[in-house]
Parts: structure tokens; C-alpha cells; sequence
């Protein structure tokens, strides 16, 4: 389970609280959305959970771990990030996923750290790709590599950090549903960052909805309420039921 | 018991054998450049003179030729060129920036002004001092104008990364302020030049000429340890490099400690530049040239690149001091000089073409 307590960040000493007091849970296997406008403090508490940067206050455990006392090679075979923007050497496929093993590896690579790339190419479908240069594939492909290399760590939590920004909607279906298959058949515990409130309620279990660096509500599908998502995006919106499912609209002002 | 692999395992392994391949035949390739290397020269030495020579069967003064002055130059570029190489490298791959380099970061530059510094102020090349050729080379000591050139090599290199740690440590700051203290040097150069003698002058100015003749077996000892051991350190951080090469923030998340990493790696890549710099003066480009046409054809994988480009770069210092030897007629022209020559176009190509590390 991923516990965030009382976290606070701020980039420099007398500016502003960027994450003020940020609480969070997350049951191990589940996958959390939080959702914000930009600049609400959605990435720099991805980087906190990183260790990419350090908070003023607060501790963020791990089934019961603090990652703040954990040394960087320990926490990276237990956590792993997919970025908004890949960038990739010019490697191959097969090598860009094995980088995702020098936590373990260290120095060269063994048997064990390729059977494990193997297994994950063969289970991503990557196979026809696996010896393209990686950067002469398109960004949803591009993408897909990149949570076969988070995958290649092991992890037992995977950072998304607005994972289907530049995808297609195609491509956005493919990365999140391959996301929800991580968490239901491995029980990864996942974290993402989505802008899109209906996608968001399609793959994610929980919700946290993040103002201004404060958190102002979390919780099941039942938080995203008209009310919560006017207060965080400062739009009118109404949530319908259409066939069973959850649909969040825009408010036409010339409805009426 | 008969291993079982997976077609994918086999086409990976098929794959890098292919690579280990390309460095089998380029180390071929370099190891008869250097056996021809030993047969040319600016003497009238033919063929049979240099191969009884090698064997120490020729004369007193053909043996000397080839064993005192021909064989320390080519063990010189060999060293140099490997060193520079994957110094240019390490460079790219650690601050991010393909055009960085020993003379990007004021490497190059600091240890010009050293030298310039010990030729003039301490060999008696100032004006106060007088023009006399016999109080120069009374005073003047090579080793001393290697010492000090090394010395402000390093020095530079430490007050980079020193006010780069004081904020923040990003590739940029350092690109940035070596260029700034490397102007800085070049200033300098430029005023202790300004104070010189005429014969204090020349000699700077013959010592900025990159040349291979001032080797000697002890100096090629230095420089071998030197870039031999930088070069394991690089060997063995390849896949942390590797690493490097999908962002500083994706790197850290994969247990790689950026800043240390880059620290260390700037050093050492400094070191082993200050090191043959302060031996045989400033022979450019071969930190450009070696590592981004190396990329071309391997791609970015350091396991593979590391030693491609010391292969390279030997080869390459190799085949430049054969053609100074060749176009000397009578004399060696400075080596620096003509990979300046073949590394300016290349760099301007690849400023236009924009067409590096496409292959894997």
C-alpha cells in the first residue's frame, strides 16, 4: 500500500507551498488517478514519490517502508516511472527495456535480467520491434516501450505522469488498458496523472483531486461530483449515468 | 546439456556479435595502421632500413629513428587518440550536449595557458628577461611546461564542477560556464603572450601546435595508465550512461545517482585530457570526430561505443600523424593541424545534416 502522510513541498525556502499537506492511500494493486489543472502540484508530488525531489515535511511509505530512508538502488527495484515525454537513446528496443534492470544488474547484465526482458517483450507484444531502433517507432509504440522498461524494475508501484499526453485516442486506449491489466493480473499498485475526467473513470479505482497544491477530496468514483470537479477545474460540469456508466459533461450555458 | 534459446535471445545474441565483430575488425584495421606507421617518415629510410631496424640489425642512427623517435610518437597517438576519443565521448554523454568536448569545457584552453605560463613567465620568454635564446633554453624544461599545463587543466576543470555545485548542477550550467572560463584562459593566453619575448612566443606558439614528436616512452607511460584506468571506470559505468541517455529525472528513477555520476565521469574525462594535452599540446576535434561517427554506426550503446571510440580515436590520431609524417617532406608537420583540419568540415557537416545516431 502506498501512504502519503502530511506532505509538504516547496521549491525554494520563502516561496510558495507548492504540495500543502498532502494526505493519500492507495491499496496495493489498485490504480489511483489524481486529477488537477496544471500547476496544482500533480507532477512534483510524482517527484516526491520518485525521490527526484525532496519534501519539507511529510513521510511516504511503501507497505509499510519509508522511501526517504531508502537508499536510490532499493527504491528503484520498488518503484518506476513512465514520463510524459520518452526520450530514448538510439538503442534498441530489446536494450532500452533492459536498462529498466541496471538497478539490479548493476555492472553488466546476467541471464536472469535478460529472461525477464524476454518474458515482458513476449507479453507486451513487442517481439516484431524488439531490434528496431526505438526512436523509429510512433510515440504510442514509443510508449509501450517505456512501461516494458518501468516493468523490466519489477516494481511493486509504477508512476504515470500524464502517460497518454501526445497518444491518439487509440493509442491512449492500448497504454491505459495495458495499465489496468498490470494492476489486475501483477497487483502493481499504479499512480497516474490523466486529464481527461471520463478516461480517468473508465481505468481508475480511486480518485485524488488535487487544488492548488492542497487535496480536496479522495476517494471511489462517488467523489467525482459536479461540485468537486467545478472546484478543481473552475468549469461548469454535470455528471449523467448513461447505460450504467458515469459520464462527466460540460455545462452548456446556453442550455436553457 | 544442449541450451534451449528463445528466437529472441538468439537474434539478441546475433546482434551483438555483430557489434563485437565491427570492434574485432576495427582493432585489426588500427593494428596494421600502426605496423605501417613504423615504415613511414620524413628520413630517406627505405623499407628494408625500418623492418632491419625494428629488429635493431640496421645502423646506429636508423635503429635510433625508429625506436627512439618513430615508435614512442605512434605508442603516443595511439594513447592520445584513444584518450581524447572517449574523454569526448563521456563528455556528450554525461552533460547531454553533442558538441561538448575538451575544448568546450575550457580543457584544452586551461592547459594552453599553463604551458604558456611556464614557456614564458618561468623559462625566461618575458621581455624583462631579455631576447636570449641561451636564457630561454637554459631554463626551459619540458617536463615542467607538462606539469604546469596539467596543473591548470585540472584546476579549470575543479572550478567549473566547484561553481557548478554551488547551484544547480545541470549540464547546461557546465557547458556554459566552460565556455566562459575557457575564454577567460584565452584571455589570458593572450596577455602573457603580449609580455613575451620573440623567442618566448615561438616556443608557446610551436608548444599549442599538437605534436606527437615531443613523446618519449616515459610520457607514453604516463598517459597509458592514465587513460587505461579512465578507461575501465567508463567501461564499467556503460549501462549507467545508457541510462543517462532517457533523462536525468527517468535516470534517477532507475537507481542511477545523476550528479555523482556526472561529477566523476567529467573528471576522470578531464584528467585523461589534461594528461595528453599537457604531453603533446592541443590536438583538436578528435573528441568530436571519433565518438559521432562511432554513433552512427553502433548507436548509443556504451558497451559498445566506449571502445568503439577508443579504437577510433587511435586510429584516427594513427592515420593524422602518418599523413603529417607523409606531407612534412622533410619534416613532421604538427598533428594537431591536420585533425583540425579533417574535424572542422566534419563538425560543420554535422551542425547542417543533423543526421547522428540513427542506427542501433
Amino acid at each position: 500500500m502506498l501512504k502519503i502522510e502530511n506532505l509538504s513541498f516547496r521549491y525554494k525556502k520563502k516561496s510558495n507551498l507548492i504540495l500543502d499537506n498532502v494526505s493519500l492511500e492507495l491499496d496495493k494493486g489498485q490504480i489511483g488517478i489524481v486529477l488537477g489543472k496544471n500547476g496544482s502540484g500533480k507532477s512534483t508530488l510524482f517527484k516526491n514519490i520518485l525521490g527526484i525531489l525532496k519534501p519539507e515535511q511529510g513521510t511516504i511509505t511503501l507497505d509499510g517502508e519509508n522511501l526517504f530512508t531508502m537508499n536510490r538502488r532499493l527504491r528503484a527495484t520498488k518503484i518506476a516511472y513512465v514520463p510524459q515525454d520518452i526520450t530514448f537513446g538510439s538503442l534498441t528496443v530489446y536494450d532500452s527495456i533492459l536498462i529498466g534492470r541496471v538497478s539490479r544488474f548493476g555492472i553488466a547484465s546476467t541471464e536472469k535480467d535478460k529472461d525477464v526482458v524476454d518474458s515482458i517483450i513476449e507479453e507486451m507484444g513487442l517481439e516484431a520491434n524488439a531490434f528496431r531502433n526505438v526512436n523509429e517507432l510512433s510515440g504510442g509504440e514509443r510508449q509501450k516501450v517505456a512501461i516494458a522498461r518501468a516493468l523490466a524494475q519489477e516494481p511493486e508501484l509504477l508512476v504515470f505522469d500524464e502517460p497518454t499526453g501526445n497518444l491518439d485516442i487509440g493509442n491512449e486506449q492500448l497504454i491505459l488498458k495495458e495499465a489496468k491489466r498490470l494492476a489486475k493480473e501483477k497487483g502493481i499498485t499504479i499512480i497516474v496523472a490523466i486529464h481527461d475526467i471520463n478516461t480517468a473513470l473508465t481505468f481508475g479505482d480511486k480518485f485524488f483531486l488535487l487544488k492548488k497544491g492542497q487535496m480536496v477530496n479522495q476517494g471511489g468514483p462517488e467523489v467525482i461530483t459536479p461540485e468537486h470537479i467545478s472546484c478543481i477545474f473552475d468549469v461548469n460540469v454535470k455528471v449523467e449515468n448513461i447505460n450504467g456508466r458515469q459520464i462527466v459533461l460540460l455545462e452548456d450555458d446556453n442550455e436553457n | 546439456m544442449v541450451l534451449s534459446r528463445t528466437p529472441l535471445r538468439t537474434n539478441y545474441i546475433r546482434k551483438t556479435n555483430a557489434k563485437v565483430l565491427f570492434l574485432c575488425v576495427s582493432t585489426a584495421v588500427l593494428l596494421i595502421c600502426i605496423f605501417f606507421s613504423v615504415f613511414i617518415g620524413s628520413s630517406s629510410m627505405t623499407f628494408a632500413d625500418t623492418w632491419h631496424a625494428l629488429f635493431m640489425n640496421s645502423s646506429n642512427a636508423y635503429n635510433r629513428i625508429v625506436w627512439n623517435i618513430r615508435i614512442p610518437r605512434i605508442i603516443a597517438a595511439v594513447i592520445a587518440g584513444a584518450g581524447l576519443s572517449v574523454a569526448g565521448l563521456i563528455m556528450q554523454s554525461t552533460l547531454g550536449n553533442s558538441m561538448a568536448s575538451p575544448s568546450t569545457l575550457g580543457v584544452s584552453n586551461a592547459a594552453v595557458f599553463g604551458a604558456n605560463l611556464s614557456i614564458i613567465a618561468f623559462a625566461g620568454g618575458f621581455l624583462s628577461t631579455g631576447n636570449n635564446v641561451n636564457n630561454y633554453t637554459s631554463s626551459a624544461n619540458p617536463f615542467a611546461t607538462s606539469v604546469m599545463a596539467f596543473i591548470f587543466a585540472t584546476l579549470s576543470i575543479l572550478l567549473i564542477l566547484g561553481l557548478c555545485s554551488f547551484n544547480s548542477f545541470t549540464p547546461n550550467s557546465v557547458v556554459l560556464a566552460g565556455i566562459a572560463i575557457g575564454s577567460i584562459w584565452t584571455a589570458a593566453t593572450t596577455i602573457l603572450q603580449f609580455f613575451a619575448t620573440d623567442v618566448g612566443l615561438s616556443a608557446a606558439v610551436i608548444w599549442n601546435f599538437g605534436d606527437l614528436g615531443r613523446a618519449t616512452y616515459k610520457t607514453d607511460l604516463i598517459m597509458a595508465i592514465v587513460v587505461v584506468l579512465g578507461s575501465i571506470f567508463f567501461g564499467l559505468m556503460s549501462w549507467r550512461y545508457n541510462a543517462m541517455l532517457s533523462g536525468e529525472n527517468s535516470a534517477k528513477t532507475m537507481g542511477i545517482n545523476v550528479k555523482a555520476l556526472r561529477f566523476v565521469s567529467l573528471l576522470v574525462a578531464s584528467v585523461i585530457t589534461a594528461v595528453c594535452v599537457s604531453f603533446l599540446g592541443v590536438i583538436g576535434f578528435i573528441g568530436i570526430i571519433c565518438p559521432h561517427i562511432m554513433k552512427r554506426i553502433l548507436g548509443q550503446d556504451h558497451r559498445f561505443l566506449i571502445p568503439a571510440s577508443i579504437i577510433s580515436g587511435s586510429l584516427l590520431l594513427t592515420l593524422s600523424d602518418m599523413l603529417s609524417r607523409t606531407l612534412g617532406s622533410g619534416s613532421a608537420l604538427p598533428v594537431g593541424a591536420i585533425t583540425t583540419m579533417l574535424g572542422a568540415p566534419f563538425f560543420l557537416y554535422m551542425i547542417f545534416t543533423h543526421r547522428e545516431d540513427s542506427r542501433c
